[in-house]
């Protein structure tokens, strides 16, 4: 018998320890998602089910023309290298909020289909996040804005330029007076030039940028402490210990993809020498950095500080002030702390974007004392151009200052902090112009609605964080219209003779980019060596700062700010895949709630659904409780992007607005809050407690040093199916996910949506159990409620050798073929279920209604033509891409040349930004996915099972030193 | 008591017994034939096209390549359809007042494409791949028939999965070498048996078993 690993005691949220009977028995139902059909209908759903099972039986006779004959359409003039259904691929880039990620758009007929990563970009190096990955279905998205609007009622471009160029021409008399630019953080080159340009035209014009998610404490940090703004950058490959002060490297933002890549690649190497780089984190509201933290622990907002102080001390030597902190914070500085004061020179210390100023100040103190600047932490320009604040901009309003406003590309009437009533006073400004890609809160208010082009329609340029210059080329005519952010500003500066944006682009670059390296940077995507430098500081002048003062330990409940890790600040409200993207940690859908810890929810009588108002500050939002595990006592974490009033958007009204409750001030927390029951309770829509696989060693936990966790288990027990009856062209296709590298970030699973043509099935039908996610993120908690270990598990279907759907199958829907893939043929399937029935990890979805045929026809635009759509009554699950490999086994046996070693990717391990997806041909012992199976950590989910899973895993690293999991229970 | 049944009924009995069963029968033969006939399939009849195009002119009494308008089948998935460029090399010159051409003028002069019917059709779920066929020595002829010979083109073969599934599980008795391909007159030689065997070891041809994976043609 192979040594058993150390059971980890796994729960996966609060209503599970709790045993709650209706939970029990909504998992022992065989079919939860079916429960509501075998209770029967009442008549009037019976008499709707019929009316629409012959309303669709009716369907099936109806054909693509009127003549029964579907058409076929050539073009006049075959566009060169243009093939129908060939794939095509851009490099171009993706924005959030400015910053640039590098990817190619693969496109088919002309259409952008899918976002895939670009090997070749120094920043992304292949990496993608949700936010690129859900950018093709944004482009079609029915809901934006589709036409010049004037004062509600649709115009045209050609009215707006005549409105605007006597005003503007007016405005150029007076300098600009009275004209204010407000856009959201721009990075581009290009954009920043046609500000230039508009600012030369108009010379006292200001302008102001805004982002909902500002990089602002980061930046007033770095002025703090060395009276520059900087971006902070780090070099984890040098580093042994990182300590994180509520940081949010991998949480999603414009830092993710480089930076989690960074993060993952020093900790498998650190692994590989025996010298695994820890991560200490703590945490006011848990994220996905201090989810993958070895050591982590929650503490209040007002405790960061206290305890940067600390451990300023601590490391100085001068002696630990006490921080009043609870035991779990204490034990965790006490480690902190002894760990930087080890790893001098080779440490790096961390704060988030949510973290003010001081806070920021004193980790760059820290960093410099322990000898960390330079080595480890580096500086560089920021990416984003400086420009005034919103702030300013609502008090030159509220003064009657401002004549003609112009909005690009943001929505302040929805995200400006509630403190500046933005609204109230845009009323007084004379002429207002928006620009977006929604018609949206602020377009309502505005004089001028015009519709944006979307990044993957129109020319640009863009900086990742590390400066690198990605540029952006249009992979489909403007659908609406649209013009870029650079085209609108060029109309605006000259109304007469407004520039295309690759004119803009090109005239950008004219001078330092000649023609052939232009040529080269469309084809790779960025301009090579245009990453910023190190920029020196004066590492003596920060150690030798005086300390912050502390702020007072406030009374009542802290408000904490955080986007949401789906809709961000809201600008993706409208996109259902993200929407429908279980949140990592909470596995909510469609809505936000507001986070409490387990001890508050405790103190005071609240449980999970209760609608509960926090009221601060005079001003109150309703919604539910979220109790969230390893939160800080005392604090209340409230997501932004919810509860929109524009009405042309996918879902308005879900959710409670935050922006609410925020100030200017002090963006990311407030003090002093109250919560009061409503006495309402309502069921909140999660994908958690779906599928659970309860009582196993799901996850297992490597420690360095530990003897190996891995087994073999799942091969070599012996089992009753003849292997001689096996029979295989040679091929055995095979995917291992490294646990250690998986940060949660979904990536993967809205890869999947979007290569899959995977159907969104909305809030009802998740609270239903008929999410259709091919691949789930499982997040599983283990230890105290108070400060649980987090992890995370990507289960996609396991293509068991020795499925068990297969036998439960009535029809051989789900059969086997030579290469080992467990096949799903839609057009055979009766819709039984009993596949599903039959498989142990709960990887089946079934289409309980005809969930794509409903999709607007905008966005069936999207769908990938290389996978089957499905319609109602079957079932589907993951394919490992099953069309990728059809396409290289095509090439492959029509050239006589083998299939290149690990040519064939999945959509899933190739937007994975931390590459812990390996996949390819096990008969090939020099594959990458053969080498991960030799790992030592290597182990099957249920190998006991002895089903022979295709799909296997690799344990987690943890330091030697970290606390040994809880025994099993 | 008196008898239920007089002598005649058995007789009754059984014919009613014939006519259900044989109606019943009879009623599945015809449902059977009607489902495969060009009535159903559309095979075999000439759709209404834009330009009575004619691929006898073109391709039997001219001998123009299939490949001169369907460039992609030996590359693509889809052999697919000349742009109107492509009927016009020719026609910018010779029958250029033809009144039968006139929506191919017209399509270039006013950049519209031609709508053209289609007329080999698979189900959504089928994924058909041109090129590997043609690269693995299936001709032209053996799916759309003798093409040169139609003066107005209609489809040959409804595709059923038997059809595929035939060729499939006994590709010898369908595979040519590569230069008879495009020859839309192939019959299969006397020795096609022997020839066939031969030329699935040429082509690496992979078993049977293999080539009836449901994903060879299923995603």
């Amino acid at each position: 018998m192979p040594p058993r690993p150390e059971l980890l005691r796994l729960w996966r949220g609060l209503d599970d320890p709790a045993h709650d009977p209706a939970l029990r028995r909504f998992l022992r139902a065989e079919f939860p998602a079916a429960a509501a059909l075998a209770e029967g209908p009442d008549r009037r759903s019976f008499l709707r089910l019929m009316a629409a099972s012959l309303a669709l039986a009716g369907l099936t006779g109806c054909d693509d023309a009127e003549d029964g004959h579907a058409q076929e359409v050539p073009y006049v003039r075959q566009p060169e290298r243009m093939m129908p259904g060939r794939l095509m691929r851009f490099a171009s880039a993706t924005l959030l909020d400015g910053f640039a990620n590098g990817v190619t758009v693969h496109t088919r007929n002309g259409r952008p289909l899918k976002i895939e990563g670009n090997d070749a970009h120094p920043w992304s190096r292949g990496g993608t996040d949700i936010f690129a990955q859900a950018s093709v279905l944004g482009l079609y998205d029915p809901y934006r804005s589709q036409s010049v609007c004037s004062f509600d009622r649709i115009s045209d471009w050609q009215a707006f330029g005549a409105a605007v160029t006597g005003w503007f021409a007016a405005l150029r008399e007076g300098r600009g007076a009275g004209l204010r630019l407000l856009t959201g953080p721009l990075t581009s080159p290009t954009t920043l030039a046609a500000v230039a340009a508009m600012r030369a035209a108009y010379p006292e014009m200001h302008w102001h940028s805004h982002a909902a998610v500002g990089r602002a404490a980061l930046r007033e940090g770095t002025v703090q402490a060395f009276g520059r703004r900087l971006e902070t950058r780090w070099r984890f490959d040098r580093a042994r210990v990182v300590v994180s002060l509520d940081g949010d490297f991998l949480d999603p933002g414009p830092q993710q993809v480089g930076v989690a890549r960074d993060w993952i690649a020093a900790r498998q190497a650190g692994a590989r020498n025996g010298m695994l780089p820890s991560l200490h984190a703590v945490a006011t509201a848990p994220g996905l950095t201090s989810a993958r933290a070895d050591f982590h622990a929650p503490a209040r907002p007002d405790a960061i500080m206290t305890l940067a102080d600390g451990l300023i001390a601590d490391v100085s030597g001068t002696g630990g002030s006490d921080d009043g902190g609870s035991d779990a914070l204490a034990e965790w500085r006490r480690r902190a702390a002894a760990a930087l004061r080890g790893a001098r020179g080779a440490s790096i210390v961390l704060a988030g974007v949510a973290q003010p100023p001081s806070v920021q100040v004193a980790v760059h103190r820290l960093n410099a004392m322990l000898g960390n600047l330079g080595r480890t932490v580096f500086f560089t320009e920021p990416a984003e151009a400086e420009a005034e604040s919103l702030a300013s901009l609502t008090g030159a309003m509220a003064r009657g200052e401002v004549g003609t406003l112009v909005m690009l590309d943001v929505n302040p009437a929805y995200d400006a902090p509630a403190d500046l009533d933005f609204t109230e006073h845009l009323a007084k400004v004379r002429l207002r112009i928006h620009a977006g890609l929604y018609a949206d809160e602020t377009a309502r208010r505005c004089d001028w609605h015009i519709p944006l082009a979307h990044p993957l329609e129109s020319w640009g340029d863009a900086r990742s964080l590390d400066g690198t210059v990605s540029l952006l080329q249009p992979t489909i005519a403007p659908l609406y219209g649209g013009r870029s952010v650079a085209e609108i500003l060029s109309l605006l500066t000259a109304p007469q003779a407004p520039r295309g944006g690759h004119d803009l682009l090109r005239a950008h670059w004219q001078e330092s980019v000649d023609e052939a390296a232009w040529h080269e940077a469309l084809l790779g995507g960025f301009l090579p060596g245009t990453s910023f430098a190190e920029e020196p500081v004066a590492a003596q002048q920060v150690a030798a700062a005086p300390a912050a003062p502390r702020p007072p330990r406030a009374a009542g409940l802290h408000v904490l700010f955080r986007p949401d890790p789906g809709i961000w600040d809201g600008s993706f409200a409208s996109n259902a895949w993200l929407q429908e993207m279980p949140r990592p940690l909470t596995k909510l859908v469609w809505e936000n709630a507001l986070s409490v810890a387990p001890a508050l929810a405790a103190r005071e009588e609240i449980a999970q659904g209760d609608v509960v108002v926090l009221e601060a500050d005079g001003r109150r939002v309703t919604g539910p409780v979220w109790i969230m595990p390893g939160q800080a006592d005392d604090t209340v974490v409230v997501t932004l992007g919810y509860g929109r009033t524009a009405l042309d958007l996918l879902a308005p009204e879900t959710g409670y607005d935050a922006y609410v409750l925020r100030t200017a001030v002090s963006p990311w927390q407030i003090a002093g809050a109250a919560l009061q029951r409503t006495g309402r309770r309502v069921e909140l829509a999660t994908a958690q407690f779906h599928n659970t696989m309860e009582g196993h060693d799901f996850v297992r936990v490597q420690r360095i040093g530990a003897s190996p966790v891995g087994d073999t288990a799942a091969w070599t027990a012996p089992h009753f199916y003849d292997e001689s009856k096996k029979e295989s062209d040679g091929r055995a296709w095979g995917m291992v996910i490294d646990l250690d590298a998986c940060i949660g970030c979904n990536a993967c699973a809205v890869a999947c949506q979007a290569e899959n043509n995977v159907a969104v099935v909305g809030r009802e039908e998740v609270m239903a159990g008929r999410e259709m996610h091919w691949l789930r993120i499982d997040r599983y908690f283990a230890g105290p409620a108070q400060n649980p270990d987090t992890h995370f598990q990507p289960v996609p279907c396991m293509h068991c050798e020795d499925a068990p759907c297969e036998v439960g199958c009535p029809v051989e829907a789900t059969l086997h073929d030579h290469e080992g893939l467990n096949l799903m043929v839609y057009n055979r399937c009766v819709g039984t279920r009993a596949c599903s029935g039959y498989c142990p990890y709960k990887v089946r979805r079934f289409n309980y209604y005809d969930y794509s045929a409903a999709a607007p026809p905008s966005e069936q635009q999207q769908r990938n033509p290389e996978v089957t759509v499905r319609a109602r009554g079957v079932m589907e699950k993951c394919t490992y891409c099953v069309q990728r490999i059809a396409a290289a086994r095509i090439v492959s046996d029509r050239t006589g040349a083998p299939i290149p070693l690990d040519s064939v990717r999945t959509a899933c391990q190739n937007a994975c930004p931390t590459r812990a997806i390996h996949f390819g041909d096990l008969a090939r012992g020099d594959s990458d996915v053969a080498a991960a199976r030799r790992d030592p950590r290597h182990y099957a989910l249920l190998g006991e099972l002895n089903v022979r899973p295709r799909t296997t895993y690799l344990a987690k690293w943890a330091p030697p030193d970290a606390a040994p999991p809880p025994p099993a229970g | 008591m008196e008898q239920l049944f007089k002598p005649g009924a058995d007789a009754i009995f059984r014919l009613v017994l014939f006519i259900v069963i044989f109606s019943a029968a009879a009623a599945l033969a015809v449902a059977a034939a009607l489902s495969g006939s060009a009535f159903v399939t559309g095979t075999t009849i000439a759709a209404r096209q834009p330009v009575p195009f004619s691929h006898k002119h073109h391709a039997g009494e001219l001998g123009i390549d299939c490949r001169y308008c369907h460039t992609t089948v030996e590359t693509e998935a889809t052999a697919g359809l000349p742009p109107t460029y492509t009927c016009m090399t020719c026609h910018s010159q010779i029958w250029t007042g033809s009144p039968m051409l006139a929506p191919v003028r017209d399509s270039l002069a006013r950049n519209q494409p031609l709508h053209w019917t289609r007329l080999n059709r698979l189900p959504d779920y089928v994924y058909f791949d041109h090129a590997i066929h043609i690269a693995k020595g299936i001709g032209c002829s053996s799916c759309h028939g003798q093409v040169q010979e139609m003066q107005l083109t209609y489809a040959v073969q409804s595709f059923t999965m038997g059809f595929c599934l035939d060729c499939h599980r006994a590709p010898q008795n369908n595979i040519r070498p590569q230069d008879e391909i495009f020859d839309m007159a192939w019959t299969p030689p006397a020795d096609q048996a022997e020839r066939g065997r031969a030329l699935l070891a040429h082509y690496h041809i992979r078993p049977p078993a293999e080539l009836t994976d449901c994903s060879i043609c299923h995603r």
